[in-house]
């Protein structure tokens, strides 16, 4: 057994590993990440996890439900710690399995990767108790600045493969958009393809969701048959049935119009408090037009306009983001064109939300078929046909995005699930404590 | 989707003398109970909303109650962050003056209002038999003293009805706690709010009962302070940095180091005849 196998095997049992260790996994996990660009390019099928903050037992339930690395590709979408009490155990798990398996394992960077963030709420004070020093701290920040900053999921399939148990009364050839199931690989509900439009969420009703409308007559008419790869309207996603989709923490900035421009950033420093590194960590979906300041006086939120505009300009059929608790573990939003994914469920110990995954699985149409890419500026998406990102996924004129039809989504499944059993985390639930406060 | 099991009871209630005290448990809003409070309330709704969450103690002869959720309490928030009320997160001047070159097409602020979501909540109160209601009595004050007593806790619980991140920015949460003894009670709804690098806020009402007199008290206390006197005065007693830090995450160790800035006491007595 490697002493990296070791070093897994110690943290998926949430014990810490020695501060050497610490040093030089942190270390060689800088040396893979240098190698990143900022937006790495990943292909399905793969698996999207939300915020994660610290709760290590939750994480080992996210993997018993989503399957093991490497068996699943995994990618998380930041905020690995703070707040919750274990994300030593849970940053350096995934730390490790990044670097024992990195082509199965993409994690991008939140807002809480950050030395000022860490310090307020809680990952400092944590390393500080566990090893007496600010070391290991030290040594995760500096990973935390070569982590990139999104991530381009391509080759998903715009149909969901079946499930082991289809319980629902689909018709047959149904063409299912959205799956939910629970972490018992029951399916919950599922929507069936119908355009644009009516997007769910996980508040939906028990039982059998079905928007009946539209089994196939209402798919987008510019799209051939599932399965077959013919996407009419792949301008610059040959062989991607369902249109890329964008992986990020927070949000869109008003200074980015390109996925190129992410590229361009510096991003190897601490979060910045300002410019487009920031607000890609920060922002928010809200319900407005255009671009908004927060009442907070820092941060932008953003309408649907925006977020369906860059997707046409970009080749993009959805933005995944996390960042915002969601009671239901996951929103769609604006026509399903924005996803928020959360996977810290009972948030803080206390919240009593259910979390959720995003499985986005293969285009079996031998079409969409790529090698992992770093993504770098400049450098074909690896392998993707037609070369390089420039032209295909860059600039738009205004005329040609009006006249561009929204791509289609990948079909999606999502999986619910629900905070580990309080027996597994090896501590009492949480009581009131009968204090003589005053 | 399933949702989580209710915890074992969410609701427990006690009975001590002639009053009644309950509390309810529950978990954050889903999306659609939230949009429909956002829609009532017309302000963005905290996200750790426990809108079924509730803390009430009723006198039983009569029917006076007091209450404490979060709806009410949100209801008093500033909406439209016109008086003044508008903090901003530390860095906001640095911001804006580096948005102005690139991104000044942008000025709107997105619906303001008071996002630290203080409130001036001292309960929900619905008047007994006769129109009893809590007067203005300043001559009133809550027998310390008595309970400082380590008397035995009868009954106990602590509830909160909402928090907020700040955007990770600092905490603003809304907590209401209760202890019963055998002769008196208290409650303490408490109102934190640490904006980091800005303020520090501590809005205490203090609700105290004496079972035997059937009166009820009730206190008002608001304190606040810049954020750098709070660390300069934790300093001073004695705490290192790091300990600050973890200082300025509990209320309880910087409440009583803040100036008081508004202060009211008012009373009501039940006992009939």
């Amino acid at each position: 057994m490697s002493d990296l196998d070791r070093a897994i095997a110690q943290l998926r049992a949430c014990r810490p590993i020695p501060e050497t260790e610490v040093r030089e996994l942190c270390h060689k996990a800088r040396e893979l990440l240098i190698e990143e660009g900022n937006v790495v390019t990943v292909n399905a099928p793969v698996t999207i996890c939300g915020d994660i903050h610290g709760q290590f037992h939750d994480l080992m339930e996210l993997f018993r439900v989503g399957g093991d690395v490497p068996d699943t590709n995994y990618l998380f979408m930041g905020d690995f710690v703070d707040r919750g009490f274990y994300s030593l155990e849970s940053f350096l798990l995934l730390l490790c399995l990044k670097v024992r398996y990195p082509d199965r394992m993409t994690l991008i960077r939140g807002n809480h990767e950050s030395r000022q963030i860490t310090t307020v709420y809680g990952f400092y004070d944590e390393c500080l108790r566990k090893y007496g020093s600010a070391n290991v701290w030290r040594y995760c920040c500096d990973v935390f600045d070569y982590l990139a900053l999104g991530a381009i999921v391509l080759g998903a399939s715009y149909t969901l493969p079946a499930s082991p148990g289809r319980p629902l009364a689909t018709p047959p050839g149904a063409d299912v958009e959205i799956e939910v199931c629970n972490a018992d690989q029951q399916i919950i509900s599922q929507f069936l393809r119908k355009g644009r439009g009516d997007p769910p969420n996980g508040s939906m009703e028990n039982g059998v969701v079905q928007q009946s409308n539209g089994v196939s007559s209402s798919t987008p008419t510019n799209t051939g048959p599932p399965g077959s790869g013919a996407s009419g309207s792949s301008g610059g996603s040959l062989g991607n049935p369902a249109g890329a989709v964008l992986c990020v923490h927070g949000g869109l900035s008003p200074l980015i119009d390109s996925i190129d421009k992410i590229r361009l950033l510096d991003r190897k420093q601490e979060v910045p408090h300002e410019g487009a590194m920031c607000d890609l960590l920060w922002s928010d979906p809200d319900e407005i037009d255009g671009w908004g300041l927060s009442p907070r006086g820092a941060g932008f939120l953003f309408g649907a306009d925006i977020v369906k505009v860059f997707n046409q300009k970009n080749d993009l059929s959805l933005i995944a983001r996390a960042h915002q608790l969601v009671m239901e573990g996951f929103k769609e939003m604006f026509d399903a064109t924005i996803v928020t994914v959360w996977s810290a469920p009972n948030y803080c110990y206390r919240c009593g939300n259910v979390a959720a995954l995003l499985e986005l699985s293969e285009d079996d149409s031998g079409l969409g078929v790529l090698a992992r890419s770093n993504g770098d500026v400049n450098r074909s998406d690896g392998g993707f046909p037609g070369g390089g990102a420039g032209p295909l996924r860059g600039v738009l004129t205004e005329s040609e995005v009006d006249s561009k039809p929204l791509l289609p989504g990948p079909a999606r499944r999502y999986r619910v699930f629900m905070a580990a059993a309080q027996d597994s985390r090896g501590m009492p639930a949480k009581k009131p404590v009968a204090d003589y406060f005053l | 989707m399933h949702p989580p099991p209710p915890p074992p009871s969410s609701t427990r209630t006690h009975t001590q003398s002639t009053f009644r005290i309950l509390t309810t448990k529950l978990p954050i809003l889903k999306s659609d109970p939230i949009d429909a409070l956002h829609a009532r309330l017309g302000i963005p709704i905290p996200e750790m909303i426990f809108g079924d969450n509730l803390l009430s103690l009723t006198h039983l002869p009569t029917n006076w109650s007091l209450s404490f959720s979060a709806e009410p309490a949100l209801d008093l928030v500033d909406k439209t962050g016109s008086n003044g009320s508008m903090l901003r997160v530390a860095y906001a001047n640095e911001w804006s003056a580096t948005r102005e070159k690139t991104s000044s097409g942008i000025k709107e602020v997105v619906k303001p209002f008071d996002w630290s979501y203080s409130t001036t909540y001292k309960g929900t109160e619905v008047k007994g038999k006769g129109g009893k209601c809590f007067e203005k009595n300043e001559r009133e004050e809550i027998p310390l003293e008595l309970l400082k007593r380590r008397d035995p806790i009868l009954f106990h619980d602590e509830v909160v009805l909402y928090e907020s991140e700040l955007d990770d920015n600092g905490i603003s949460a809304l907590t209401v706690k209760v202890r019963v003894m055998e002769q008196r009670m208290l409650v303490l709804c408490r109102f934190f709010l640490r904006l980091d690098n800005v303020l520090v806020r501590v809005r205490d009402t203090r609700v105290y009962v004496d079972f035997e007199e059937e009166k009820v008290v009730r206190e008002w206390m608001s304190r606040e302070d810049k954020f750098e006197n709070v660390k300069k005065n934790l300093y001073m007693s004695g705490l290192m940095p790091d300990a600050i830090t973890v200082a300025l995450r509990d209320s309880n160790q910087v409440a009583n180091l803040l100036p008081v800035v508004e202060h009211e006491v008012e009373s009501v007595s039940l006992k009939s005849g």
